[in-house]
């Protein structure tokens, strides 16, 4: 988890250059300048509406940043349809309200995407999205509608319908804000083993004791700015910036 | 009941006003003898003050000529009052069956229209929406009518070269009609329709096992063209399927009435003491004990009383049902007989083109052509028109109902916006749609009765003419209520039939 290990040899997946990103009038995003390296866990935190959010979603150009550059895996995202249709068959991203399609069976949420963009036979579809319900957890549900599961067992479908694209990053945004206390852990720990099964994540949370545990590094966003970058420990324990402070007096 | 107990724990069978049991009982029998009384009430009423005013009810004008001529339909000149209501009808379901074919599709895009980011399709749908359904229906078909009537006078050059004529008279194209070998080549069509279900399936399982696209849809298509073309020249190799039918019309004639009847009787009572088997068998707790609610005994007390009533309406109010249902299925297996028999060579449709004729000093369509007269036209536009513009914000508000973040998850997800748009956004659109088109279907088939503003024969206007013509008002009238009852009816079914199949499995 040091910083050289980041800064090894391996390839930057995620490069963000002076993002701005306006709604309106409001700036949602100040001049973002960030680089996440391959297989790196970065957990993003910050007050709400500080636009953390809306940063990860510029990511996946769900939201589309109105200056300065986004690189993802080598494509940069601009208007190009087909760049963009590339990035998000690599990214794959689980939301805090789940969104999955309460109209077709888990299964079928699981494997709708890899027949339809990847062109996966359905039996080979069917059969990795066996392996990956057995994953997180639930393979007994597989047969069963959205609106039949628990929370967390609807949270823990999106991440293996997210991971059946293969996907060569994660984005997590507020994965378990709309969890019963009792069910965050269960999603938590597939997080977890995601990320030491080498994925790289970007995960938007208020699970403090996750971000301390897995993150290689946290970023601290105010009013859509960087304040504070840091490992875990630097950041619980040691935190420069005075609005890093404020923050954490105010949650811990 | 125990003389042990406490003065207040009493078990005393309380007086039967106050015992809940015979209430209810009591309750039950009264409303089914208050509405059998009101029923019976009515009728005589109505019977008496009919008589007092020589207004004559009665249903023999349906079998009686009521000499009128009907400016359009399948028969102009019905030679009896059935027959010229069944004209009547047989337009209404024309005029209502093309409403809401064409108010579908005009509606399916202006509501797509409506929701276009293009700023000049945009506002053309949103001025569509506001100006037609702002202007009151009745209006509208009387303008469409007066425009249409500006059209130049019918003449024999009309048109394009006698294949599409058009005029003040209305507009006129080539028919199509069922020919002599249409039947046999009916029978090709079906074993053509599970060759292509055949070939549908093995394209779909090729698609699974490879992930290439295998087209299904296209090949199915493709062998039921070729069964198409093939049948309409070698068809009459099934003319011994007509044989198949004479030898069911024979087997039927021979049935005797009294054994209908006691089959008809068994059928009764078998179909309710199944009912109440099940019914019993519904209300079983796992534990294996019944336990029947007063209720639940009222509709098991009802459903034997139905079987009686059926097994009286058998051998008592309708005698002749029996040999009705004989006749009447041995008539049309004997009409099938003819139909799919031998010695039709000729192909299964034929075209006729339209013409125009002179019998008299004006000019008129001949029978020959598909012709949609003025009136028809101007309802038609009208209802059309009218209805799209409440479908297309329907087709708006049910797709704006499906929530974004599906359309984000679709997209995160790498899907291109048409898969999205198939396999996400529709079908959970349509779920929201449904119920709502189906109320528009009822309306345009219910304002198709407008049409006796401009004249066209629909069955309202034919039946006004009929009552007129006979004094049979009252006849008719419940005539129309039942049609019109009829026919939503059935699209309420087809809309639930929908319905219950896009419905999004909860808990």
């Amino acid at each position: 988890m040091s910083t050289e290990k980041i800064q090894g040899t391996r390839s930057d997946m995620i490069v963000c250059e002076n993002v701005d990103k306006w709604f309106g009038d409001f700036q949602a995003l100040k001049g973002i300048t960030a680089t996440i390296a391959e297989k790196e866990v970065v957990v993003v935190l910050g007050p709400s509406g500080s636009g953390k959010s809306t940063w990860i979603r510029c990511i996946n150009r769900l939201e589309a940043h109105q200056k300065g550059t986004i690189i993802v895996d080598g494509v940069e995202l601009t208007n190009d349809l087909r760049n963009i249709e590339k990035i998000r068959s690599e990214v794959g991203m689980v939301f805090q309200q789940f969104n999955l399609f309460p109209h077709i069976t888990v299964l079928d949420n699981v494997t709708l995407a890899p027949k339809w963009v990847r062109k996966l036979p359905r039996a080979a579809a069917e059969e990795r999205a066996k392996e990956l319900l057995e994953m997180v957890g639930i393979p007994e549900q597989a047969a069963k509608y959205p609106g039949q599961l628990s929370g967390g067992q609807q949270q823990r479908v999106a991440i293996a319908r997210a991971l059946a694209m293969e996907p060569r990053i994660m984005l997590f945004d507020e994965p378990t804000s709309a969890l019963d206390p009792e069910m965050i852990k269960e999603v938590l720990d597939v997080m977890r083993d995601l990320a030491l099964g080498g994925m790289t994540m970007m995960v938007v949370t208020h699970e403090m004791g996750f971000a301390r545990e897995v993150a290689d590094r946290i970023f601290f966003l105010e009013s859509g700015e960087i304040v504070e970058v840091g490992t875990p420990e630097h950041f619980f324990t040691n935190p420069t910036e005075d609005r890093t402070k404020l923050f954490l007096s105010q949650i811990l | 009941m125990s003389e042990t107990s406490s003065p207040s724990y009493h078990h005393q069978k309380p007086p039967f006003y106050r015992d809940a049991t015979v209430v209810k009982w009591l309750f039950q029998l009264g409303a089914l003898a208050l509405v059998i009384f009101a029923l019976w009430f009515l009728s005589s009423q109505a019977r008496d003050n009919l008589a007092a005013r020589d207004i004559s009810t009665g249903f023999d004008f349906l079998s009686i000529d009521p000499g009128i001529n009907l400016s359009e339909g399948i028969d102009t000149r019905p030679a009896t009052g059935g027959r010229a209501l069944w004209v009547g009808m047989v337009n209404t379901i024309r005029l209502a069956t093309a409403g809401i074919l064409f108010a579908t599709i005009l509606g399916l895009f202006v509501g797509l229209a409506r929701l276009s980011k293009n700023l000049v399709v945009n506002k053309l749908g949103s001025v569509f929406v506001e100006t037609l359904r702002n202007i009151p229906l009745l209006v509208q078909i009387l303008l469409y009518g007066a425009i249409l009537a500006n059209l130049g006078d019918l003449q024999f050059d009309s048109g394009w070269d006698n294949w599409v004529i058009w005029s003040n008279k209305g507009l006129s194209v080539p028919r199509v009609f069922i020919a002599d070998g249409f039947y046999q080549w009916v029978v090709f069509m079906i074993i053509g329709a599970i060759a292509a279900r055949w070939a549908y399936n093995r394209r779909s399982r090729l698609r699974d096992e490879t992930g290439q696209d295998a087209y299904p849809g296209f090949a199915s298509l493709g062998v039921l063209g070729a069964f198409a073309v093939i049948g309409w020249f070698i068809h009459p190799i099934f003319g011994w399927v007509g044989n198949i039918f004479g030898g069911i019309e024979d087997g039927i004639s021979k049935i005797p009435e009294e054994a209908l009847q006691a089959v008809l009787s068994i059928l009764a009572v078998v179909l309710a003491v199944n009912w109440i088997r099940g019914f019993l068998k519904s209300r079983r707790t796992p534990g294996g004990s019944a336990h029947l609610t007063d209720d639940d005994k009222f509709r098991i007390f009802f459903a034997g009383i139905g079987a009686g009533l059926a097994i009286l309406v058998v051998y008592v109010v309708w005698p002749g049902l029996s040999s009705w249902i004989i006749n009447s299925s041995s008539d049309l297996f004997g009409v099938l007989e003819d139909k799919f028999g031998n010695g039709r060579t000729g192909g299964p449709f034929g075209v006729d083109r339209p013409e125009v004729v002179k019998p008299g000093k004006f000019e008129k369509y001949g029978p020959s052509g598909l012709t949609m007269s003025l009136g028809f036209a101007a309802v038609f536009f009208g209802v059309v028109l009218y209805t799209a513009a409440f479908i297309a914000e329907i087709v708006r508000g049910g797709i704006l109902a499906v929530p974004k973040g599906q359309i984000e998850a679709a997209n995160s997800l790498g899907m291109k916006r048409s898969a999205a748009l198939r396999t996400v956004i529709l079908p959970q659109a349509l779920r929201v749609i449904m119920p709502p088109l189906g109320n528009q279907y009822l309306n345009l088939t219910k304002n198709t009765s407008l049409a006796i503003a401009v004249g066209f024969s629909d069955l309202v206007q034919v039946g006004q003419t009929v009552g007129n013509q006979t004094g049979k008002n009252l006849s008719v009238f419940a005539i129309w209520m039942l049609f019109y009852l009829a026919c939503s009816l059935t699209i309420s079914v087809a809309v639930n039939f929908f319905n219950v199949r896009l419905k999004i499995v909860e808990r």
